[in-house]
This record gives structure tokens, sequence and C-alpha cells, in this order.
């Protein structure tokens, strides 16, 4: 089951729910990381642990996600996580030569297949005669033919196609065939607002097997199925946006909480730039995010630190450190100035979501936020006993601090219970709200929020894939270290601290509030 | 309360060919296990292509990185599973428990595993057992109120958990060692003495209602639930599911009776992972339980005795894409197919990337994002085999007819020795996970107990696999898998699926001649068909 619940998440967006980050431990031992970087630039974070022998989780992580992205590139942070997976000169192919000819001749015709469609379809969508400018229904006859010689090409390179299992270059799926065959086991990765990660866990002598395969794919991807790997991810978008109850809501709603900054486009990106994507610019997004510098890697589990830390730096040194350093993101989230709402019919239960913008990770204020949130939720929190039991108007209720590298929001989500309506979960709400803006909250509680939180800290530490994501989030974040120092900071908020921060950032001008309500049959 | 249940669920049995699968209908998972190295990389696997001409075998042999990573030599690494009677301790009373102690953290994790889960539950009350486990949890003690009682244990910041599945219900506590005694008298309490209190009971009610109400927003959900009525038949409690009307009957006298069945010494199994001494720990849990009356045994769940009847069956959805699932009732998980048609599964399906659906499906013709197919195992009856995806509504046809095909090619071809060779080299390397945690080891141990799994199977796990041959698995293909006689399944847009795609490679008249049954959505609440002008 531990490898097909981490395979049925295959090659995923894997949004981490905040809370998972919002509890560092806060007595818990420290984590003992072995760190050093290579003369390429490259680091790497080395945690050798006995307790579950036989076993490594490894995994690197590359410091870029939608956040780095831009209007007509969105998404291809994510694009990059599935090309990733395609092979190598090395692997993946039986005829690295054959091979480039065929991506060369597939590049031409989808370079004037993206030109004809950005012009002429469009244009003939702008003046109403076709509905999609990218669905091939609608083609013209001379993309008809290009999308043809574009198809045969691609059936070739695989061997279905002219000149039949002869032709083919391509050996399907051979990196996830060798690590397979070597007991590899929970192969994937995921791409988030802030980064992306690709991650394994192997048997405890085959660590070196994975410095091989993750240092030849940095060395010499080739981005092999470049376009057909797209039709995938189409259907990923429809798999987790289009076709679920809330996932069009959800993307609406980011867009217009997010007024300037990165944030506001989906990870999984907007279907005309998931159409756009040119080799060209995969190439640049590479040779500027690929590179050591802005890579790190982490190992988690059983095995020697020194022999690790000699293949290792053999392998990966072999990287080339480009040209071209990471550019700073610099637009940052301008204030809101007046609250903003939502109104959203469909196959949902009647519910509300209330935002407020905060701040970002390691901010002096991310701790009291972290820390209130906590006091809202589980079992004997504030909203459980508040609303789903005591007034009796929600099927559930939570909040959520998800502070991110650059801005960060909190969030109140309510279902409704009964006969109750959005409006009087929102209208509770802001009652809980007003009472720790107004009073203190009492010793015993914050205690009790605070032995959850250290209790907490243990129990993620157990299990090796949870501490290496974890690690990839704080590297990413803020630093590694935080997985120790983050303990201290939130034992020591105070409740004048969470009184404070509640008066700070809970503004009537300052949220954004989405209303569900479920679709009837009169109104669809 | 799915999700809710399926998150402990999922923490409690996540072990790969349990018969804990959660009620979503986990997948059978493949053990694995590390056949010493030196053999698995002694030879290149076949499908290796050779090394390409050119600079990349020169040009690395100078930094010292081997131009393939076949050419990598590893140290052996020598594992055998480790026997459950090391760690199986006899209580007084005749109680078992397993212990598996660990200085790593501060932490104890206690499980408590009863038989009998929705297995148990009257006709009359689908989800009893369920509910009744949730309100252990939830209903508070005869000597503690609910509200302080999980003050209590949240000051204390114990975790509690109390979940029902098909066939078992679990008992979970997650405690720190320094809080153990503590927490250890209120778990107790809660397991023996519950009060079941009217006011917990009623919200537990309303939520479940709510949670009943959105049964229809999520086409994977209904996918779900129709399946089983159609494999398991709604008689049998595989498939049979909560209504308004059940949720109303359920009373704290049923609650009460269910209780008395379950939870008891005479149907538990205890196991305890974490920082603790064995003997200490031993003394502790006999004073715990002394007292505690044992009841009668609980029965093995029944087979279900719906016969699936193969076709192609629609439910209504609008959504963009056509959500698919196709099968038949398979096998038991100790039927001597079970190994072969493990593998089977892996090359066909189960395998990920490497498995052949998801190189047609998905990387070759870009249909769809996930496919696969699965085995649910089940111990006192056959469970099905599926395989599933999700296309866009005109390429559904298309898809479904390239896994109809690598479903025939598996009873009539041969796989190929590379493919038999890397699944079984998975499943081998793999292994030592079954075992990887102490807390993952002991949910082995206590699962096998419960189910009776023979004593050797995990001892010979490995050589059993290796000496599957790809004779076995056509056979196998040949005796289990017969493409005539399964259902498909379609939740989505049928006018926008049927006609197939823009090319003509299919539509869905090439299945079963084109003769759909096309199933009512159900309202939610009542399950009733609902009337067909509410879609449009």
């Amino acid at each position: 089951m531990f490898k097909n619940a981490l395979r049925s998440l295959l090659l995923i967006l894997w949004l981490l729910p905040s809370g998972l980050l919002l509890s560092p431990p806060a007595l818990a031992q420290q984590v003992a990381v072995e760190e050093f970087k290579l003369d390429n630039g490259m680091r790497f974070l080395l945690v050798p642990r006995r307790d579950q022998p036989n076993v490594v989780s490894a995994g690197w992580v590359a410091r870029v996600g939608s956040v780095n992205e831009r209007p007509g590139i969105t998404g291809i942070s994510h694009f990059f996580e599935h090309m990733m997976f395609k092979g190598t000169d090395t692997i993946g192919t039986r005829d690295a030569d054959r091979d480039a000819k065929y991506r060369a001749e597939q590049k031409a015709v989808r370079d004037e297949i993206n030109r004809i469609v950005w012009t002429k379809q469009y244009e003939r969508l702008k003046r109403g005669e076709i509905a999609d400018a990218w669905d091939p229904a609608n083609d013209t006859q001379e993309l008809r033919v290009l999308r043809g010689r574009l198809d045969a090409l691609i059936r070739a390179q695989q061997g279905r196609g002219e000149g039949g299992a002869e032709a083919a270059t391509i050996v399907k799926d051979e990196f996830d065939q060798v690590y397979t065959k070597a007991g590899g086991s929970g192969m994937n990765a995921f791409t988030s607002h802030d980064l992306t990660c690709y991650f394994i866990t192997v048997p405890a002598n085959k660590l070196e097997l994975w410095a091989w395969m993750e240092s030849d794919r940095l060395n010499n991807s080739v981005f092999r199925e470049f376009y057909s790997e797209r039709d995938v991810v189409h259907e990923e978008r429809r798999l987790r946006t289009d076709s679920t109850p809330t996932g069009r809501f959800q993307e609406q709603f980011d867009a217009m909480f997010w007024e300037s900054c990165g944030y506001a486009w989906p990870v999984i990106g907007w279907p005309s730039d998931l159409n756009s994507y040119t080799f060209d610019q995969a190439m640049d997004y590479w040779n500027i995010y690929y590179r050591p510098g802005n890579l790190f890697g982490i190992v988690v589990g059983d095995f020697d630190p020194v022999a690790a830390k000699a293949f290792i730096t053999r392998y990966f040194s072999r990287l080339d450190p480009g040209t071209k350093p990471a550019p700073p993101v610099v637009t940052l989230e301008v204030d809101q100035i007046a609250e903003q709402r939502m109104n959203a019919e469909g196959d949902v239960p009647p519910a509300v979501e209330v935002r407020y913008h905060t701040v970002p990770a390691g901010h002096v204020d991310s701790y009291p936020l972290d820390m209130l949130s906590e006091l809202l939720n589980e079992r004997t929190g504030r909203l459980y006993t508040g609303m789903v039991e005591g007034r009796a108007i929600a099927g559930s209720a939570r909040t959520a601090s998800d502070t991110r590298k650059f801005a960060g929001l909190f969030s109140f989500e309510a279902e409704t219970r009964g006969d109750a309506t959005p409006e009087q979960l929102e209208k509770a709400w802001y009652e809980e709200l007003a009472k720790l803006q107004a009073e203190e909250v009492p010793e015993r509680e914050l205690r009790k929020v605070k032995n959850r939180v250290a209790a907490g800290n243990y129990r993620r530490l157990e299990n090796n894939m949870s501490l290496l994501i974890q690690l990839a989030f704080f590297e990413q974040l803020l630093d590694w270290q935080e997985i120790n120092e983050g303990p201290k900071k939130y034992e020591a908020v105070t409740a004048a601290d969470i009184k404070r921060v509640a008066n700070r950032y809970f503004s009537p001008a300052n949220r954004s509030v989405a209303v569900y309500r479920r679709a009837t049959v009169e109104n669809k | 309360m799915n999700m809710r249940v399926l998150a402990i669920l999922l923490a409690i049995g996540v072990t790969g060919l349990v018969l804990f699968a959660p009620r979503s209908g986990a997948r059978s998972e493949p053990p694995a296990a590390a056949k010493p190295a030196a053999a698995a990389t002694a030879a290149a696997p076949k499908t290796t292509p050779s090394v390409p001409a050119g600079g990349t075998a020169t040009a690395t042999a100078a930094t010292g990185i081997p131009a393939r990573p076949e050419q990598i030599v590893f140290a052996p690494l020598a594992f055998e599973p480790p026997d459950a009677s090391t760690f199986r301790r006899t209580l007084t009373d005749g109680t078992v428990v397993y212990l598996a102690p660990s200085r790593e953290f501060p932490l104890v994790n206690l499980v408590v595993t009863f038989k009998g889960g929705a297995s148990l539950d009257p006709a009359d009350v689908p989800g009893l057992a369920s509910m009744t486990a949730r309100m252990v949890r939830e209903g508070g003690t005869v000597t503690m109120g609910s509200a302080a009682l999980d003050e209590s244990l949240d000051f204390l910041a114990t975790d509690v958990g109390v979940a029902a599945n098909e066939t078992f219900t679990a008992a979970t506590m997650n405690c720190l060692k320094s809080n153990f005694d503590e927490s250890l008298k209120l778990f107790l309490d809660m397991l023996r003495t519950p009060a079941f209190e009217p006011q917990r009971l009623e919200t537990a009610r309303a939520r479940v209602l709510e949670s009943l109400k959105q049964r229809n927003d999520d086409a994977s959900s209904i996918l779900s639930r129709e399946w089983k009525r159609l494999v398991y038949g709604t008689d049998h409690f595989e498939a049979s599911e909560p209504t308004d009307r059940t949720v109303a009957a359920i009373s704290r006298d049923r609650l009460a009776e269910m209780h008395r069945r379950i939870f008891h010494p005479g149907n538990m199994i205890v196991s305890v992972s974490g920082d603790f001494d064995e003997k200490e720990m031993l003394g502790k849990l006999e004073k715990a339980f002394s007292g505690w009356e044992r009841g009668g045994p609980v029965a093995d769940p029944v087979a279900p005795t719906a016969v699936l009847q193969p076709g192609l069956y629609h439910v209504p959805k609008e959504i963009p894409q056509g959500k698919v699932v196709m099968g038949s009732r398979a096998i038991t998980r100790d039927d001597p197919d079970a190994i072969p048609f493990l593998l089977l599964n892996e090359i066909l399906g189960a395998g990920g990337f490497t498995s052949r659906l998801m190189q047609q499906v998905r990387s070759n013709e870009g249909l769809a994002y996930s496919v696969r197919s699965s085995l649910t195992p089940r111990v006192f009856y056959p469970g099905d085999f599926r395989a599933g995806f999700e296309s866009k509504n005109s390429t559904v046809a298309l898809a479904a007819k390239i896994v109809m095909e690598q479903i025939a090619k598996m009873r009539n071809e041969l796989v190929t020795d590379d493919e038999l060779e890397t699944a079984k080299a998975s499943l081998i390397e793999t292994f030592p996970r079954q075992f990887e945690s102490r807390p993952q080891m002991l949910r082995v141990f206590v699962n096998d107990e419960w189910t009776k799994r023979p004593k050797d199977y995990w001892k010979t796990f490995r050589d059993k696999v290796r000496s599957v041959t790809r004779e076995d698995l056509k056979r196998v293909a040949q005796k289990h898998l017969d493409p005539e006689k399964m259902a498909i399944l379609v939740v989505g847009d049928w006018e926008n699926i049927a006609s197939g795609d823009l090319e003509k490679r299919a539509s869905m008249n090439d299945f079963f001649g084109g003769k759909v049954k096309h199933l009512p959505l159900r309202d939610p609440l009542t399950l009733e068909p609902l009337p067909e002008q509410a879609e449009k």
C-alpha cells in the first residue's frame, strides 16, 4: 500500500496542507543533519538514521515553483516535473543521435503549429468563428497537415508508426524500469508554488544508484516526448481541477485573492499556456533553475555518511554550474484595500471560506499566527466546540495558516449543518475572531496547544520520507535549521502575541470571502 | 465521516496484502524484498539497450562514473523477515500481545484490533459498526463526560482513534512515554465503558448526514459506490451504505449492543511499539485489562451471493472527463494463484510507469493521467480485480479499448522474460519494506494472526515469487481475467462519450455490441433512483 499510495500521487503537484508545516518540534530532539556543498554549488543534507534498517529515502529540490513563472509560461515548473522522467541521452533511448533528430523535427513542426494558432486561430476565436483555438476539431487544413506530421513523428519515435518497431528510438519509461528492478519504491515528485521536489525510497545498498540516476538526469535531460506529454498534463488538469466539485472555484478564488504576486496562477498552469510552451522556453528555464547552485539534495535513512558523501561528490560534481544565476522574485503582493467576495454555485455543500493576507514563512508573526490556528482547530478547539457542537451550525470547520516563501495567508473554512446558511457561519467566524481580538487566550488553553504541538514534533520525525519532505520545505522557505529552531519559537509565543496578531491581520478590508451554495435543478 | 475514517484506517492498516483495505477500496499492494544485491545486479537487465555509441561511455570513464547504472556494483543486503513469535506474548487471561520496543522517540503507540466491522452490521442498519467505533471515541464514558475526556487527552497531547472497516475495528493510542499511564487509563475507560452520550450522538448523526449529502458531488465517489453495488450486491456489507433512514435508526441501545459484541478481550489482539520496557508494559496491560468480561466469539464475514452481470453500464454526471472501471470478481487472498496473479497485476497495471497500461494509455497515447489495475485482497471470499482510468469524453472509448486489449493480451500471449524478471525483482527487492517500521511490522503480525495466514508465508514469499513462470501468468489470466465476463462502468456525460474519438479509432459501440445499461443517479440521502429529468 505504501508504494501504491505514493504512486497514486504520481508526478503530482502536491500542495502540502499548511498544517504540516506549522508544528515544528517544541521539545523534540534535534535532527542531526550533516551538510556539505560541492564546488559547483549544489548542497546536500544527510540524515543517517538506523532505526529503520534496510531503506534510504533520497531526494533533491529545485528552488523553483509556479511563483517563478510569468503569464505565458504558467505551469511550466510542473511540466518540468513531468519532463524529468523522460530520460537522457543514456536512459530512455536506444539511439541518442537518431532520437535527437526526431526531437528536432518535432520542434520545428510544433513551433509552426504554435505560430499559426497564436495568430490565425486566436484571431478566429476573437471574431467568434470558433470556440476553442487549440481544439483540433477547429483546425484549418494547414494545421491538420502539421498536426498529422507531428503525430507521425511521435509515433515513429515510439516505434508505433512509419518504419515500425525498427524506427523506434525510445525505450519507454526506462527511468522507472531501472529503479523498479533495483527495488526502488514510491518514486515520485511534486511541484508547489515555491519548490519542485523529486524523491524515492531505495534499498539501503542502492543509494549509489540514486546518485547515478539523479545526477544523470540533471546532467543531461533531453525533454523527450515534450509535445505528447502535454496531453497527459491536460488530463491531469481535467482530473484535479475541471472534474472536481470545487477545482475551478478554488482556482478563481486564488486568482482573485492574490493581486500582484506569482501565487495568483495555478501550479498546473492555465490551459492556453499548457499548450503554448516552446522548447526554447523550456531550455531557458532549465539553464536558469536546474543548475546546481539552485538545487539541493537530501538523504534520510540507513546509510554510511562517509561513503555516501564520497560518491555523491563524485556523481553530482559532473553538473555544469551554468552561467545564469536564478533571478530574484521581485513582484511583491500589494496591500488589499477593500473586501472581495465570490459567490459560487455547484455540486458542493453550502460552505464559506474567509481568507486574509498575512506574512511569509519565518516572519516573526508567523509563529503566533500558527498557534492561533492551532487554538481554533481539533476536537477541543474553539471552532469544533463553538460551531460544530455548541451552536450546531457547522458540519465541519477549520483554519489554516499558510505561510509561503514570499507571502502568506490565513483561511477559515466551514461547511454548513442542517438548515444553517453560509452567512451564519461567516458571522460566527467574525464573533470567534472578536473574542480573540478582545481577550487574551487563557493560560491553560495555550499550554494545551503547545503540548500538542510539542508531541507532534516527535511524531512527524518518525518517518524517513516525511522528514525528507519537511527538510525540503524548511530549507527552501527558510533554512533547514528551522526544524530544530522553530520549536523554541512556538514555545515562546505568548497570549499577548496571539492577541496582537489577531488585531493586526484580520480586518474587513484585508479579507476575501467565498460563499458556496449547492446548485439546484431549477437554477442550473 | 469517510475521510476521517479513511485516514485512520490508512494509519492502522496499510500493509500490503492485508485484509484491512479501507472502505473506499484501497488497492492490494505487492510486498517487496531484498534479495541479496549481488544476485540482483550480476547481470545487466535484458531490456537495457547497449551503451550508446559516441562519447558517453568514454567521457564519463574519466570521472569514475560508470556509463550505465547496471555497471554499479552494490554491496549485498541480506534480509530475513522477522518472526512473529519473537514478539508475541500472552497475558494470563489469554489476550495476545505483540511488543516491539524502540528508543528512538519518547512515544508509545498502542493498537487494539478487534475482529468484526461492517461485516457485523445488521441488514437494516448499515454503518452501525462504524458509528459504534466513532461513538466509543466521541461519546464519553460512564465515569467521565465527553468534553472532559477530550480535554484531558488533548492536554496530554495523546492521540486516540477508533474506527471500523469492513471486517475489523481498531482502536489506537499514541502518547508521550511520560503520559502513558494516565493515557492508558483514559483509553481503556473509553473502550470498556463508553457512555454514548445523546448529544454527541446527535452531533455525529448530523455530521454523517452532511457527508451523505455530498455523495454525488465528486464523480469518483459515484463510481466507487456503483461498482461495489454491481460486484458485491447491495445486500452485502461491501456495498451496502447508510441512508438518511438508517442513520436515524441508530439508537444508543443498538450502539451498546454492537459494542458488547466487538469490544472485549475474547475478541482482541494488542500491539505496542515505541519507548517502553517489555516486562513493565506486560504488567501494565495485565492490570488494565483485568476484570474485563470476555464475550463470545465473532463470526467470520459472510461471502456475497450476488453474481456480476457482465455488460456496459453508465451513470450520468456532467463532467469533462469520463471515469471508468472495468473488471470482475477474482480470487481470495490465500488462493494458490495469488502470487502469480500479483505478478500479473504488476505487469499489467499496478507497476507504475513500468506497467503495460501506463505505457500504452498514458505514455504512448496521452489519454489519461492515471491508469491502473488492482486486486482487492479478501480472505473469506474472492475480492475483485479492476482496471480504471479517467479520460476526456472523446477518448474514453479509445482508452477502454486499449485496456481491454491489454487484458486480452495477458490471456493470449506470454509476457516477456524481461517483464517477468522486472516484476519479480521489484517484489523481491522491496520486500523488506513490509517490515520497515515497528508499527508496520506489528500490523502485519496482527493481521496474519487474525486471518490465519500460513505461518511460513513471509519466509517463503520470495522463493514463491522466484518460481513463477510466464506460463503460470498466462494460465492465471485465462482462468481469472475474462473480458467477456467483466463489467465496464462509466460515470460521465454519455452523449459526448458514446461516439468516441475524432479519428474514429473507437466508440462505445465496440463493447457488448453497444448495448448499454443506463443506471440512475441516486438520491444522495436515500440512495433511491433520482428521476431522469434531474439530469438534463
